[in-house]
């Protein structure tokens, strides 16, 4: 049934985001990017995709910072062609995926207030898509009692910072504490949200927010082993309560104290199994420790993230597409980015290490 | 080359030639056969990436340069007042050519930074002053606001009035105010400390909200509106702000307010409590201001002749940038040969142009001044050619057309030839109207009229497509007249030119027509358009002359695939397709067209017979055949059954003859053991043989065969398919195409109807009226009608028939 009228509404639009999403960077796209000498040769070779000459109008000396940007503006441009053409309710679906690029910002400030960063420069740093206009009076905020009611209260952010109201200073652990619990509220949030809109899209979109949270959860873990000022209990009240490790597994990490716990939990769901498989001969070879580890599962939760989003793709009349789209295009960013760098730094033997999308 | 001269009727003949270019001269030849335009260069070298190929270097620094003419243009177009670009053809052209090319080309490119490093430094330098003018003309607006802001307050305080009334905010609490009150009564001076600045006038409501919350209400907050905007000198944009000053109590919420405004963007200006200093202060913002905008004004006004110098060169510039870019871009295309410095390219060109290309090529060796001259050889090679049709202003337009229903394949007949004349003539028959004619052929003839003064201007979109179709237009108008006088409507009124073959004799009541005796010679007697039964009549008229227009332009655009099959010497196609395809179209709709004319030829009144329904005819033939229930002529249902047996004929005669001969032929060869041999023994041959020849001389004519290209695949299940698809798209297209012509009828009939219904609702009523009133009335109305008759129905309406022919003309 939802197919019936899903196309009076959203047709135009799934439409759009499929267009731009048929524009992402190929392998074929990628293993010419990697054979670029200089960030020149990179340029052309961009021209030659969907970016077009972004960079045409751009003096000679190419700085990854620039590639990044300008990258970004055009996605910051088509999600706001998407977002100025929404209805509701996918409107309200694109503004919460705005919702995290806010919190980012929100903690961004913060922590850059707190170091006695210049404001300005920190404003230059948020992400376009999560400003609003009450943002810059963030850094007068000294404590999140002040934060909350005298900017905050106004957004639609507002809401997710409630429960952490209670952490009295802001110090580095305290805002990660913040980021934490925000976070956890806003999926939470946004997984009832997404229930509400019926089959398709919450069917994708779980299985997405899912994995989000179990992979906050695990980072949570493997991050505060080593820090007393974690008490276990803090630690599982950041634990987002969604996701497929919810809840046994949550409480197991939960009192979790080294990295072959984290595995157990992960080998009794099938698709997070693969997440710790190499990582076991690798500690076993010796020398790469707790750090290496996290680093690798990192990539592999990109890789996880990259492919659950390309299955949103395979389901027409939902909503997941435009969620997804967001993502693997932010990773193409990264990955641009990471090429670019190598290039820059002249680390060709690390250029491979991106993820490719398609 | 048997026609020498050029034509439309088949594309060009072209070669395949391949050029050994010296790389010394490389650039210069490429340049010259630019600008004669009548080479396609293929590209040797499909498998390297862009990057790699030999001039990447030279592209890069033309868009380098191309950036820096962008930057300028930009930079022209932003300024306020018109900085005037020199036009093309008004400029002397930069050599690019010859011995000093490069030369040039390295002095542009240094001109070019120094242009842009100059600009930029100006840029920056009046940035800095516009930035600091504002910076002083906000203050000197924040002085003046709150000194009249002051003021108010002094005289509330001496006049002791409820200062309640006239200051309280709703926001401002009432403990707060009472102290304020206590330190006006007290004393003149603010002991109350503040803010002012300046803020942007959208942000303001938000800044009060922020700051409402920030500061729990412990703020009393005055703002006002500055009349004129702030206008960014980089950008241009304009932006409007507001003044306010803040009163708070407190070091510490003082600086919380200064924070948040400088966060939100905000200007803050120290403001003296003092009014004399203030005053003071007012005087030497003013002094300076005056200072900086002269300074200010002198920089803009050296910017602005920088601008003028840049403008003087940008087109040719830009000109010249474009131009390098395309011939490098070219000259990517060719394979470096790196032993004997000489770039090879092989391209297509006209063979008649064969001449005119090695001109070119000597001239370019003259011009470079080295004594080295490209080599030219025609390649022979069994690749289609692509299409070239040579057109000129006249025909272009047509072609144009034409191509945008897909291009013949080499050598075919051209269909744009003919849709010289059926394309107006299509119009026509549906914008039959001499006055709307006649306005659509003055439109052409001033177009052509002003053809080389608008050639050179840049036309918008809309204004720039008719200037391109005006020769169409033209015979479109031209054809309209035509069909108007044949229709008798100019303006939906007729004409009488000769007596009319009818004439009403005078009665009350129902009138009929009583012959006069002769017959009108020419077009639709006008005594039709007073009658009552004149729509009927037309009606009919109309849709049996659209059919049988249809079905004459369905046979011809039939046989003109006829010269085709001749000239490709594919006698099959002439029995297997042409002749069934023809004989299917004539036997259904061919005899419809038939019997419509002879039907229009009997005197049906003399008859005692009704006459029968052409339509219902048409549909009997099919489901009852051999019945005829009202008889046209006798006979009848014998010559339907025959022709409709042909047509079933002809539907598995398309189906199966070709494939089966197809068929037939591979068996032959695969019988006499030809299979894939010359295949795998001719490519490595044939080879080894160019190899050869290009290694004994230069000279020699090179065989390029490429069998794989042309061998398509004999795969039979493809060809019975490709066979089955042609006959069901013939059949059908035949039946909906015949439909699709009698859009030619509904069309025409719309456009009468609407210019009539334009007539008697504007003009018809005026017309009526006398005296000064009427005259008035008559001009008024006059415009009016002439107007709308204008825009709807010339413009407009012109577009549909337009597209419909278009459609047809596919056919």
């Amino acid at each position: 049934m939802e197919g019936l009228f899903f196309n009076v509404n959203c047709g135009f639009l799934e439409g759009i985001v499929r267009g731009y999403k048929s524009g992402t960077l190929t392998q074929a796209h990628y293993a010419s990017l990697t054979q670029c000498e200089t960030l020149e040769d990179f340029k052309t070779q961009l021209s030659a995709t969907d970016y077009g000459n972004f960079l045409a109008n751009e003096p000679s000396p190419l700085s990854t910072a620039t590639i990044t940007d300008k990258a970004t503006q055009i996605l910051v441009d088509q999600f706001n062609f998407l977002r100025t053409n929404a209805v509701e309710p996918l409107s309200k679906f694109l503004d919460y995926i705005t919702y995290a690029y806010m919190i980012d910002n929100v903690v961004l400030l913060i922590t850059g207030t707190l170091h006695e960063r210049d404001t300005h420069e920190l404003l230059e740093r948020c992400h376009p898509l999560g400003i609003f206009d009450t943002m810059p009076a963030l850094c007068v905020a000294t404590n999140v009692e002040e934060l909350y009611q005298s900017v905050l209260v106004e957004t639609p952010i507002a809401p997710y910072f409630r429960d952490c109201l209670s952490a009295a200073d802001l110090d580095d652990l305290n805002i990660e504490i913040i980021r934490n619990t925000v976070y956890k509220a806003y999926l939470e949030d946004f997984y009832n949200y997404v229930s509400t809109l019926g089959s398709p899209t919450a069917d994708v979109m779980q299985n997405i927010l899912g994995f989000e949270a179990d992979r906050r959860t695990i980072n949570i873990t493997i991050n505060s082993f080593d820090t007393a000022e974690l008490s276990k209990e803090q630690r599982a009240k950041l634990f987002p309560a969604i996701g497929r490790l919810f809840p046994a597994g949550n409480n197991i990490l939960a009192k979790a104290d080294d990295i072959d716990q984290v595995r157990q939990v992960c080998e009794n769901v099938g698709e997070y199994r693969s997440f710790f498989d190499n990582s076991a001969s690798a500690q076993n070879n010796g020398d790469l420790g707790d750090l290496g580890v996290a680093a690798q599962l990192e990539e592999r939760f990109f890789r996880m993230e990259v492919h659950l989003n390309k299955l949103s793709f395979l389901q027409q009349f939902q909503y997941g597409v435009f969620y997804s789209y967001m993502k693997l295009k932010e990773q193409e960013i990264r990955n641009i980015t990471w090429i670019a760098e190598c290039i820059a730094q002249d680390a060709r033997d690390r250029m491979h290490d991106f993820i490719p999308i398609f | 080359m048997g026609d020498d001269y050029p034509t439309l009727f088949r594309s060009e003949q072209m070669s395949l030639v391949q050029l050994y270019i010296p790389t010394e001269v490389a650039h210069d030849t490429v340049a010259g056969l630019g600008g004669l335009g009548n080479v396609q260069f293929k590209d040797l070298n499909p498998t390297v990436n862009p990057f790699q190929r030999s001039f990447v270097g030279e592209i890069r620094r033309t868009e380098e340069m191309a950036r820096r003419v962008r930057f300028f243009e930009s930079q022209i177009q932003k300024e306020r007042d018109v900085v005037p670009i020199r036009p093309l053809d008004d400029s002397a052209p930069l050599v690019t050519v010859g011995p000093s090319a490069a030369h040039n080309i390295d002095e542009l490119d240094v001109t070019l930074a120094e242009h842009e490093t100059r600009l930029v430094q100006m840029n920056e330098s009046y940035k800095t002053l516009s930035e600091r003018t504002r910076e002083l003309l906000e203050a000197r607006h924040v002085l003046r606001e709150t000194a009249v802001f002051f003021e108010k307050a002094s005289l509330a305080e001496t006049q002791q009035t409820d200062i309640r009334t006239s200051f309280d905010d709703s926001s401002a609490p009432l403990l707060q105010h009472d102290d304020r009150e206590q330190q006006y009564s007290s004393t003149l001076q603010f002991d109350l400390e503040f803010v002012a600045g300046t803020i942007d006038r959208a942000r303001i409501s938000t800044f009060e909200r922020v700051l409402w919350r920030v500061l729990r209400g412990n703020l009393y907050m005055n703002h006002t509106d500055i009349a004129e905007p702030f206008i960014d000198p980089g950008t241009g944009a304009e932006t409007r702000k507001n003044v306010f000053i803040i009163f708070a109590h407190g070091d510490a919420l003082l600086a919380k307010i200064r924070k948040v405004a400088e966060s939100m963007g905000a200007t803050l200006y120290p403001i003296d409590p003092n009014a004399d200093k203030r005053s003071d202060s007012l005087r030497e913002v003013t002094d300076r201001l005056e200072d900086l905008q002269t300074v200010l004004y002198n920089t803009g006004l050296s910017r602005r002749s920088a601008l003028v110098t840049i403008g003087e060169n940008l087109a040719r510039w830009q000109d010249v940038v474009r131009k390098e870019k395309a011939v490098y871009e070219t000259m990517n295309l060719f394979n470096y040969d790196v032993r004997r410095k000489t770039l090879v390219a092989e391209g297509w060109c006209p063979t008649r142009d064969m001449t005119m290309i090695q001109m070119a090529l000597r001239h370019a060796t003259e011009e470079s001044g080295t004594s080295i001259v490209p080599i030219l050889h025609e390649l022979r090679t069994n690749k289609t050619p692509p299409t070239f049709t040579r057109t000129n202003k006249f025909t272009e337009g047509f072609q144009t057309i034409m191509d945008a229903y897909g291009i013949a394949t080499y050598q075919e007949v051209n269909p744009g030839l003919f849709a010289i004349i059926t394309f107006p003539f299509l119009f026509a028959v549906m914008f039959g109207d001499i006055g709307h004619g006649l306005i659509l052929f003055f439109a052409a003839l001033y177009m052509i009229f002003k053809e080389k003064q608008w050639a050179r201007e840049e036309l918008d979109e809309i204004l720039g497509q008719f200037f391109y179709g005006r020769y169409i237009i033209l015979l479109m108008g031209t054809f309209s007249v035509y069909t108007g006088l044949m229709y008798n409507d100019i303006f939906s009124k007729s004409l009488h030119i000769w007596h009319s073959g009818w004439e009403f004799p005078p009665s009350n009541g129902i009138s009929f027509a009583v012959s006069t005796g002769h017959v009108y010679p020419f077009g639709l007697d006008p005594a039709w358009h007073a009658a009552d039964n004149g729509l009927v009549f037309t009606n009919s008229y109309k849709m049996k002359m659209a059919i049988v227009l249809g079905v004459i332009h369905m046979t011809f655009a039939l046989c003109l695939q006829l010269p085709n099959h001749i000239k490709f010497k594919r006698p099959l196609d002439i029995y297997a397709n042409f002749i069934p395809q023809m004989i299917f179209l004539q036997s259904i709709f061919g005899y419809l067209a038939l019997c419509i004319l002879y039907k229009w030829s009997i005197d049906w009144s003399t008859r005692s017979t009704e006459p029968p329904s052409l339509l219902n005819m048409l549909i009997a033939m099919f489901l009852s055949p051999g019945t005829v229930e009202p008889q046209l002529y006798s006979g009848q249902g014998f010559v339907q059954v025959v022709l409709l047996l042909l047509a079933l004929v002809c539907v598995p005669w398309m189906l199966c003859t070709k494939p089966y001969f197809q068929w037939k032929e591979m068996q032959n060869i695969r019988g006499q053991g030809y299979v894939g041999l010359g295949h795998r023994n001719g490519a490595p041959r044939e080879s080894t043989d160019e190899v050869l020849e290009i290694e004994e001389e230069g000279n020699g004519r090179v065989i390029v065969e490429e069998m794989e290209e042309e061998h398509e695949q004999h795969d039979f299940s493809e060809v019975v398919i490709h066979q089955i698809i042609h006959t069901i798209e013939f059949c059908l297209g035949c039946i909906s195409h015949t439909a699709s012509y009698l859009r030619l009828w509904a069309l025409s009939l719309a456009h009468a109807q609407l210019s009539e219904v334009l007539w008697s609702m504007t003009l018809e009523k005026v017309l009526g009226l006398s005296g000064v009133f009427g005259i008035i009335a008559l001009v008024i109305t006059g415009t009016f009608w002439f107007i709308s008759t204008v825009f709807i129905l010339c413009i407009m309406e012109a577009f549909t028939p337009l597209s419909f022919a278009k459609l047809e003309e596919k056919e």
